[in-house]
């Protein structure tokens, strides 16, 4: 699920632009999908050669490392994994590839962008050599090229499972990005997603687009459920919109007591607030955050992650006393996090806790990287709805319902995966 | 029986050269063009008439081939012959022309004088400008902009002649954080467009510095004879080189039209206003000089934010390819017309189209635009029947046919044309025949997006947004005025400084 970045820039003069800080920013945009590792590859314009800066941290440490560099071809990618980064593969052609999501045929990312950089650096036209990857390798990703001439190659798994859009900035500059709002952070002009099997190859004199046959959209649903960022377009989808239909299908007969509603931040703030919306209930702001924002669900250990939770979540008392709350998440995934915060509202008076989750039952890891947890730490995954419900302390617990959740983005042509919900995966692979 | 002599070589004037083969007239038809392009040649043939390989900017030559030839009309296609006073020539000569005197074309040639003539006239949809004639104070100015946050930061950056369709840089600055690169880009290209500036002698200004705005864009032609002024269908344009609106500026990729005279994302009263505009141009100039507008005027607009339909620059020509979308319409004969307006009688005439949507797109040779060096001397393959028989129209564009093989001259070598009830099906149509036009050896290039679904979707959306906008500012009273507020300096109303720099000095 790592935020991908590519910016191309075009036409004579094009060298003029130094796009460096561009794709900073962008990846500064994209923290939501990793904010442990950062990669940038660029083709520099003092040597003329491919140049990388690889580091695990914060995006915002990139900065002074890029200081004083210029290139007018640049990619970039963030990354939840600790040294999860742009892949160098040096053949006839020098290459550097960025990937989010991952193949099948390959144990982690790094090893499929391992594999994916030999076949694209084997000197013959960047183009072919792209749809020949992406029918060799039909499922689960989307990617990033950039070689040492200066082009900027991506595309979309056959099966279109994880985003990535296109845009401009001028007449200059090309731009694909995960999120449409790294787009918009950098000023470019949202056009379009990359089609599922999509594949464009940006130089300075063109852009050539092909799709692979037998393409198919099978976006992943945990992006509208935790993963971007909903002032995005992913799938040509207004994530903010999913949301709010998700707090709609969570409210509707939903006629458990409530003195107020409030989301654990932020993710679901949307879900909250139309979930209130719906049943004429006060939504309040429940938490105070110290820090940066920090995804907990995402974090390394359980330490690091308990370290994020109790950081991010200080229930403002007032909100909470002697009510009876429904707390909105958007997805359980081990139940550190809710448990943690059902025993802060209640030592702060909230009488009854109710928690409603925006998403279906995580049961299942995700075979195409993200980074849910293996199966038998999932809580969902283990427990029977009694037991969860007595684990995390709440008065009663209800999911989306799975139904729900495919009816929302599933459109012509579009059948989402839910493999991690206990539905179908992308792909219609078996897992176990 | 009439004889008509046509200049220029492209696409348009393939397709104004079929027009006039068609006139009920049965015209002998010449033509001159500094190219052999097939498609005019064989008309040419066919109808009796003669190809010239020749200069089409050079007036006396122009002129005394008119003469020799013994031609009726004139039709002039592209833009230089009329910087040059190709049409002052023939006319002196005796001869009808359909083409506009050198000194109103100055309102296509140069963008810095029609700017001006917008603010001295008042004639709205005009945008905030400044024009430098050296590359110091061009800096200088842009520099300080930058610091001081004013309206001058956030630009276009044009030659300030009308320059081939090369050198506009579109540099939307609103990024605090990405400041330092957009400064840089902007120095540099003000030098770039300085020296390339220099090759023109007939202008003073070097570059010009406008106001950047966003909205949908169109094209509104009008036939003109000086005192009436009759619009066309609207068409757009599609500038970027690439699919998904990415890539450098082209002469155009491909453009729609219709179905019916407003296209589907641009109102009637946009249409009526945008006609106000041009008449108000024509008017204007034609006071400026004392000179009747005669031939075709077109502005390409843009509905913005500030104002509604705004003027981004006036052609004195039909343009490539938007005049395949207007011609493909035309219902009238082209002679009569032509005629009508050559003798100030276009009231008289009923100008008529039919109703239906067309698409065109250009195909070009890889490299175009900005290396033309790789982009000519391709050997053409194309089966024309084929073209036919998937129901559209090819038209010869930037190609020269010599001892039988066609070769590309370096720009878009052919246009294809459908016409169908909507624009999706037309496109549907053109879409079926671009891989056909192939290059031996060469790659070509062409826009699979224009006329889709899904891109005239996004275009109806922009309009959306922006006509709300500008609504808003109507409402208000508030249509085409900028306020700016520099601390220490007070209020500041740009449009004042844009007088006070550009209209009241000259
Ligand atoms: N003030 C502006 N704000 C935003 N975009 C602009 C502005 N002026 C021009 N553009 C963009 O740049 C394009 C080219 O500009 P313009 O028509 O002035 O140049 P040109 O090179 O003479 O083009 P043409 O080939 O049409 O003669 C326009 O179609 C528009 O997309």
């Amino acid at each position: 699920m790592p935020g991908l970045i590519g910016i191309c820039s075009f036409g004579e003069g094009s060298e003029k632009w130094n796009v460096l800080r561009f794709t900073y920013y962008a990846m500064l945009a994209l923290q939501n999908r990793g904010q442990e590792a950062f990669s940038i590859a660029w083709v520099d314009k003092a040597t003329g050669s491919l140049r990388k800066v690889e580091a695990s941290g914060n995006v915002e440490e990139l900065l002074p490392l890029i200081d004083g560099s210029s290139g007018h071809v640049a990619i970039g990618m963030t990354s939840p994994l600790v040294s999860d980064h742009i892949v160098e593969v040096d053949g006839d052609v020098r290459v550097a590839v960025a990937m989010d999501g991952k193949t099948l045929d390959h144990r982690d990312r790094r090893e499929a962008c391992k594999a994916i950089g030999e076949e694209l650096s084997s000197g013959s036209p960047l183009h072919e050599s792209m749809l020949r990857v992406a029918t060799k390798y039909r499922v689960g990703y989307s990617f990033l090229v950039l070689t040492e001439k200066g082009e900027v190659g991506c595309g979309r798994s056959a099966v279109g499972l994880k985003p990535l859009t296109i845009g401009s900035i001028g007449f200059d500059l090309g731009c694909v990005a995960s999120e449409s709002s790294a787009l918009d952070v950098i000023g470019a002009t949202y056009s379009s997603i990359v089609g599922a099997g999509e594949i464009i190859t940006m130089t300075p004199l063109t852009l050539k687009r092909d799709r692979v046959i037998g393409a198919t959209e099978e976006p992943c649903t945990f992006e509208f459920v935790y993963l971007a960022r909903h002032d995005s377009v992913v799938f040509q989808e207004d994530v903010y919109r999913v949301r709010e239909e998700v707090g709609k299908c969570l409210a509707r007969g939903d006629e458990v007591d409530c003195d107020v509603v409030i989301g654990v931040p932020e993710t679901s703030y949307p879900i909250a607030l139309s979930y209130g919306a719906t049943r004429r209930r006060a939504v309040k702001l429940g938490f105070v955050r110290s820090g940066d924002h920090i995804r907990s669900a995402l974090k390394g250990s359980q330490l690091e992650r308990l370290i994020g939770l109790q950081l991010k979540l200080n229930p403002v008392p007032s909100v909470v006393d002697g009510k009876n709350v429904v707390l909105i998440d958007d997805s359980i995934v081990r139940g550190n996090t809710l448990k943690n915060v059902i025993s802060l509202l209640r030592r702060k008076g909230a009488v009854g806790v109710h928690v409603r989750i925006g998403s279906p039952q995580i049961v299942k890891t995700c075979p195409y990287g993200t980074e849910i947890p293996p199966r038998d730490e999932l809580i969902a995954g283990n427990l029977r709805l009694e037991d969860i419900k007595k684990v995390i302390g709440c008065d009663s617990i209800e999911f989306l319902r799975l139904e729900d959740l495919e009816r929302l983005i599933s459109k012509d042509n579009v059948r989402p995966c839910t493999g991690c919900f206990g539905g179908r995966y992308a792909g219609d692979v078996k897992v176990d | 029986m009439i004889k008509v002599l046509g200049i220029g070589g492209g696409a348009r004037e393939h397709s104004l050269a079929e027009k006039v083969a068609q006139s009920a007239h049965h015209p002998k038809i010449y033509w001159i063009s500094e190219w052999r392009n097939p498609g005019i040649y064989e008309i040419c043939r066919s109808t009796g008439g003669e190809y010239i390989i020749g200069s089409t900017t050079d007036p006396l030559f122009v002129s005394k081939r008119s003469k020799t030839l013994g031609v009726d009309l004139v039709i002039i296609g592209p833009e230089e012959p009329n910087f040059y006073g190709v049409a002052d020539a023939v006319r002196d000569a005796g001869i009808p022309c359909l083409g506009p005197y050198r000194d109103v074309a100055v309102i296509e040639q140069s963008k810095a004088a029609l700017r001006r003539l917008q603010w001295k006239y008042d004639i709205p949809g005009r945008l905030l400008f400044r024009t430098f004639r050296d590359v110091r104070s061009a800096k200088e100015a842009l520099n300080e902009a930058s610091k001081s946050l004013t309206w001058l930061q956030n630009v276009v950056l044009k030659p300030a002649r009308q320059a081939g369709g090369k050198g506009v840089k579109v540099i939307e600055d609103k990024q605090a954080y990405l400041l330092n690169e957009k400064l840089t880009f902007k120095m540099s290209h003000i030098e770039w467009l300085s020296d390339y500036m220099s090759g023109y002698e007939d202008i003073q200004d070097r570059v010009l510095a406008e106001e950047c705005v966003w909205g949908p864009e169109y094209t509104l032609h009008c036939f003109t004879d000086g005192k009436t002024v009759v619009g066309m269908p609207l068409v757009q344009d599609n500038k970027h080189a690439f699919d998904f609106d990415i890539g450098p500026e082209t002469g155009g990729m491909g453009s729609i039209s219709g179905p019916g005279m407003a296209l589907d994302f641009i109102t009637r009263e946009e249409y009526e206003r945008s006609l106000e505009i041009v008449r108000s141009v024509i008017r204007a100039i034609q006071d400026e000089t004392g000179k009747d507008y005669i031939g075709v005027a077109a502005g390409q607009m843009m509905v913005t934010e500030i104002e509604g339909p705004t003027l981004i620059e006036m052609y004195s020509r039909l343009g490539d390819p938007e005049a395949l979308n207007v011609l493909a319409v035309l219902k009238t004969d082209i002679l009569d017309l032509a005629f009508a307006i050559c003798e100030g009688r276009l009231s008289k005439v009923g100008v008529d189209f039919e109703k239906n949507a067309v698409v065109v797109k250009a195909v070009a040779p890889e490299g175009y635009p900005d290396r033309k060096d790789l982009a000519k001397g391709h050997e053409v393959l194309v089966d024309r029947d084929e073209v036919l028989k998937r129901g559209c129209k090819l038209y010869w564009g930037a190609a020269h046919l010599e001892d039988g093989r066609i070769v590309t001259t370096g720009s878009r070598f052919v246009e294809l044309v459908a016409k169908e009830r909507s624009v999706e099906r037309a496109a549907e149509l053109v879409n079926g025949c671009l891989g056909l036009p192939r290059l031996k050896g060469w790659r070509t290039l062409y826009r699979v997006d224009i006329g889709t679904r899904e891109l005239n979707e996004r275009r109806t959306e922009l309009a959306e947004k922006v006509r709300r906008l500008y609504k808003f500012r109507e409402s208000r009273g508030l249509l085409g005025s900028r306020l700016d507020w520099v601390p220490g300096m007070g209020l500041i109303d740009p449009a004042l400084e844009v007088k006070k720099y550009e209209v009241d000095r000259t």
